[in-house]
């Protein structure tokens, strides 16, 4: 009796002894988007590496936080994301709302919201462990992130220029997503590449 | 009848609405208003105003950077014409951690004060109504919006206007912002994978907090190093992930030290350099207030046997040997102990007062001033009169006496505690100074621990007789050396009697010195008739009128002492030590001379010390001052500079801040390579120990200079 629970023991220190820190990564423009891979809302598994040779477009999303729902309220959201996939972007919405906490959703809520705010992403990753969410280093929600065709993050920040829970801002606003996607894909030199995003912080 | 009535209604909601001078408005979770600091507008003068915000328990709002998530509060005026409004002023922030985020902004309640400029022209006698409207993010799991619209009415005055009710308001919020200027020599550099923020701040702190208020500069979640470097502390700051490298770098700095949090505001322009300023990180963790707490009972257990505490404490253990046998004597050493500890508080908790009052202080400072040094001697004599048998005191504190039978009271336990302590001083600032000194340099209440284990230390022997009758047995039995004991504790009593002799001819001169020696003469006198009168335990009138005149000696002797023996002496420089310091060629110690030494290139060496540090006496005579030492230092061409505080000098006791110190002795030895870290040598020093320490810091330089 006692050797097992010895062993259980010194099996449980072995095993937190290797478990690695969790890296504390970070997504830096200029550099390869760190890899991922999780359940979207149908329980299909996304992996970044599926979507080399095309623009990918990932958004922080918690549809309780005012910030979020100012753009998706006002349709902005919405827009953005047809004329990224218009362009032939992949959208894929990230969900790192722990369980129990502000935002969390499973895979018939996140499908129920999406077609009722009429949203069109490619999929909505549920990331309830935060684990996508720690290796971008997402702060807030909206947080966005512009991966180009090598994988190469060529913005990272905020949505736009206007930091309020105002949907009267929006009209005024520069969009970065947009505005990212159309001088890369015209090969130009990306002049805005990181900004601080605003937004409600992510609920990990 | 009813039209009467709608006047009466009108006029009523007319005058509240022209008495009300602010109204709150906001959500559940945060309550605004705007307030003003006066009770009414002067033309051309500014108004000070502010949005003052009441947040509910566990919700916050945001200062202007509000770092990794939330939003700055703002106003949008809706002034009249000719009015214009300032930016909104900001308080110094908190920390508001969800990891792996960092916020800026503010719990439970703030005021952003912000200033309003009324026209020149505008016309006495009318109201004027100062609209806004003021937006905001509370948040506390969650975050929500928030508005109002605020405004403020005030009368148009031309005369002076009063404090309105939310002036302490004001005045409470003036204390929290960020002092301007660059008081502190804040300094920013850029290294690589680093953002260094260098300062020389006035006091020492033990935890320090950078808030940057541009964004996308500084990563706000990841710790911030506090180093202490040569001359001062750094700060190591991450740099945001995909920010870029700002040419200025602002914010708000925020020190903690035992004087509480100070707050700075910075604007450095940021430079590049190779590499980070050298420096040993400043570590507030638990152990170190363990180690300082057991160092701190260590010391009140030596305390014991210091000559000025051992008589008192002897007596008290005599006093206690005759109470052995008796039931609850442990109660008695409870009461001694309480009186210690709580003697210790009270003089940590003056001397916190003092420094909070902005005193310059630090451990010994009783001993800086010469009128309580000379008391001191006078107290010690009057001890040791009364050791020797000239007098005995009627309710015997002592415990000792002839005339006492059995317990003496809790009470006087109690009061031997508090006279143990008071005695004690003198004794404690030569060995412990730096140990007390560092107690002294944290929050409140390390500080009060360090005290109490002090305290415990000191109490701890006489404790753990009187809780443990079977350590009776290896203490002597009652009998006639009781008496020959006490008389010969007056001996460590003289000593120190002569020790703050020294020490009062240190601060006012000889002459001084003869002028308390001569007022130990009438003290000595008056303890005489006393002790005689006691004696010939004499009746009425006799008896009264030997009271008397032993009072008057006494008093005589007394401001015999203080009148003439306290006038404090030009301070002439360097002439502290004569003996060790004209010899070896000592300067007197300045900020300005050491670092034009240090810009030359010359190795300096400082000594930081004081006439009644026994310690540092002891050092420079016996490793300074040694021929060997001597040597070495005039090879090395070392300078000297020596650093006096015998007295209160307000530059010595910021320079010892700057090195994390609050207390003397300290030696800085600083080599020929200018921004190197200096060596801190130890406090208690053999010639082995400087010799060797010139050796590794300046042997190395000069090898350096060799290889050039």
């Amino acid at each position: 009796m006692n050797r097992n629970a010895t062993l259980r023991a010194t099996g449980l220190i072995g095993a937190l002894l290797l478990v690695p820190a969790a890296a504390r990564a970070q997504a830096t423009v200029g550099q390869p988007a760190p890899a991922f891979s999780a359940p979207d809302q149908t329980g299909a598994t996304r992996s970044l590496d599926a979507y080399k040779g095309k623009w990918v477009v990932l958004e922080w999303v918690n549809h309780e936080c005012p910030f979020v729902k100012k753009h998706y309220g006002s349709g902005n959201m919405q827009k953005t994301q047809a004329a990224a996939e218009a362009k032939g972007a992949v959208w894929l919405s990230v969900n790192s709302s722990a369980p129990g906490k502000q935002g969390a959703m499973d895979g018939k809520l996140a499908t129920s919201l999406t077609s009722s705010k009429h949203a069109t992403p490619t999929a909505v990753l549920l990331d309830p462990e935060g684990t996508v969410g720690r290796a971008y280093g997402a702060k807030t929600t909206p947080h966005m992130f512009v991966i180009d065709p090598k994988g190469t993050i060529v913005y990272a920040g905020a949505i736009d220029d206007k930091p309020s829970t105002d949907p009267g801002d929006v009209p005024g606003a520069k969009n970065y997503v947009l505005a990212a996607l159309d001088e890369a894909m015209a090969g130009k030199p990306v002049s805005v590449t990181s900004t601080q995003p605003y937004g409600c912080s992510v609920k990990y | 009848m009813g039209f009467s009535v709608r006047r009466t209604a009108g006029l009523a909601i007319a005058a509240a609405a022209l008495a009300s001078p602010a109204h709150a408005s906001g959500s559940r979770n945060v309550q605004a208003s705007l307030v003003s600091e006066t009770t009414s507008i002067q033309p051309g003068r500014p108004l000070q105003l502010g949005l003052r915000l009441r947040m509910a328990d566990g919700w916050h709002t945001y200062w202007k950077n509000p770092a990794d998530s939330g939003l700055p509060t703002k106003l949008a005026w809706k002034l009249p014409e000719g009015f214009t409004a300032d930016d909104l002023q900001w308080p110094r922030p908190e920390r508001i951690s969800a990891p792996p985020l960092m916020s800026y902004g503010y719990n439970e309640e703030v005021l952003l004060p912000v200033v309003v400029h009324p026209p020149a022209d505008l016309p006495a006698g009318q109201t004027v109504r100062l609209a806004t409207r003021a937006d905001w993010l509370e948040c506390k799991e969650i975050c929500l919006p928030g508005k109002a619209e605020l405004e403020i009415t005030l009368p148009v005055e031309t005369q002076a206007s009063s404090p309105s009710d939310a002036a302490p308001l004001f005045a409470k919020t003036r204390g929290l912002m960020p002092t301007e200027g660059d008081v502190w020599r804040a300094r920013a550099l850029s290294v690589p994978r680093r953002l260094v923020l260098s300062f020389t701040p006035s006091v020492t702190p033990s935890e320090a907090y950078f808030f940057v208020d541009q964004p996308q500069v500084v990563e706000y979640a990841e710790p911030q190093k506090l180093l202490r470097t040569g001359d001062g502390f750094t700060l190591e700051l991450t740099p945001a992930v995909n920010g870029q490298t700002p040419s200025r770098l602002s914010g708000v700095l925020v020190a903690e030290s035992g004087q509480g949090p100070r707050a700075i505001a910075v604007d450095a322009v940021v430079e590049s350099a190779a590499a980070a300023p050298a420096g040993t990180e400043v570590v507030h963790t638990r152990a170190s207030l363990w180690v300082s707490l057991g160092a701190a009972f260590l010391g009140g257990l030596l305390l014991n046997l210091m000559p000025c505490v051992l008589p008192v404490l002897s007596l008290k253990v005599l006093g206690f040997v005759r109470q052995a046998g008796e039931t609850r004597v442990w109660r008695h050493g409870l009461a001694f102990a309480a009186g210690v500890v709580l003697s210790f508080w009270a003089l940590a908790g003056l001397m916190l007062a003092l420094r909070a009052g902005g005193e310059r202080i630090g451990w010994g400072f009783q001993l800086q001033s010469p009128a309580f040094v000379a008391i001191l001697a006078l107290l010690f004599l009057l001890i040791a009169l009364n050791l020797l048998g000239v007098f005995e005191i009627g309710m015997s504190m002592m415990g000792a006496g002839n005339r006492v039978q059995g317990a003496t009271g809790l009470a006087s336990s109690f009061w031997s505690g508090l006279l143990a302590t008071v005695v004690a001083t003198p004794c404690t600032a030569p060995f412990m100074g730096s140990a007390l000194g560092f107690g002294l340099s944290q929050p409140k209440l390390q500080s009060l621990l360090v005290f109490t284990a002090l305290g415990l230390g000191m109490s701890a022997p006489y404790l753990l007789l009187s809780a443990s009758p079977r350590l009776l047995r290896f203490v002597p039995k009652p009998g006639p050396w009781m008496a020959r004991f006490k008389e010969l504790l007056a001996v460590p009593m003289l000593a120190t009697v002569v020790f703050l002799c020294w020490l009062l001819g240190q601060q006012t001169g000889v002459d001084g010195m003869a002028w308390l020696l001569a007022g130990f003469i009438p003290v000595g006198l008056g303890a005489w008739v006393y002790g005689r009168a006691s004696q010939a335990a004499l009746e009425g009138r006799a008896h009264r009128a030997s009271m008397a005149w032993a009072g008057v000696l006494v008093a005589a002797g007394i401001a015999l002492a203080l009148a003439r023996g306290t006038v404090p002496v030009e301070a002439v420089p360097g002439a502290a030590s004569p003996v060790a310091g004209q010899s070896l060629g000592w300067e007197p110690f300045s900020v300005e001379r050491r670092d034009a030494l240090l810009a030359q290139g010359t190795p300096v060496l400082i000594d930081f010390t004081a006439s009644w540090c026994l310690s540092c006496q002891v050092n420079e005579r016996v490793a300074l001052s040694t021929p060997a030492v001597r040597a070495k230092l005039r090879e090395h061409g070392v300078a000297l500079l020596k650093a006096d505080w015998t007295r209160r000098d307000d530059r010595i006791t910021e320079a010892l801040a700057s090195y994390g110190r609050q207390g003397v002795p300290l030696y800085v030895l600083y080599g020929r390579e200018k921004n190197a870290p200096p060596r801190l040598l130890p406090e208690v020093l053999t010639p082995g120990i400087v010799l060797s320490a010139i050796d590794e810091h300046l042997g190395r330089s000069q090898a350096a200079e060799i290889r050039r």
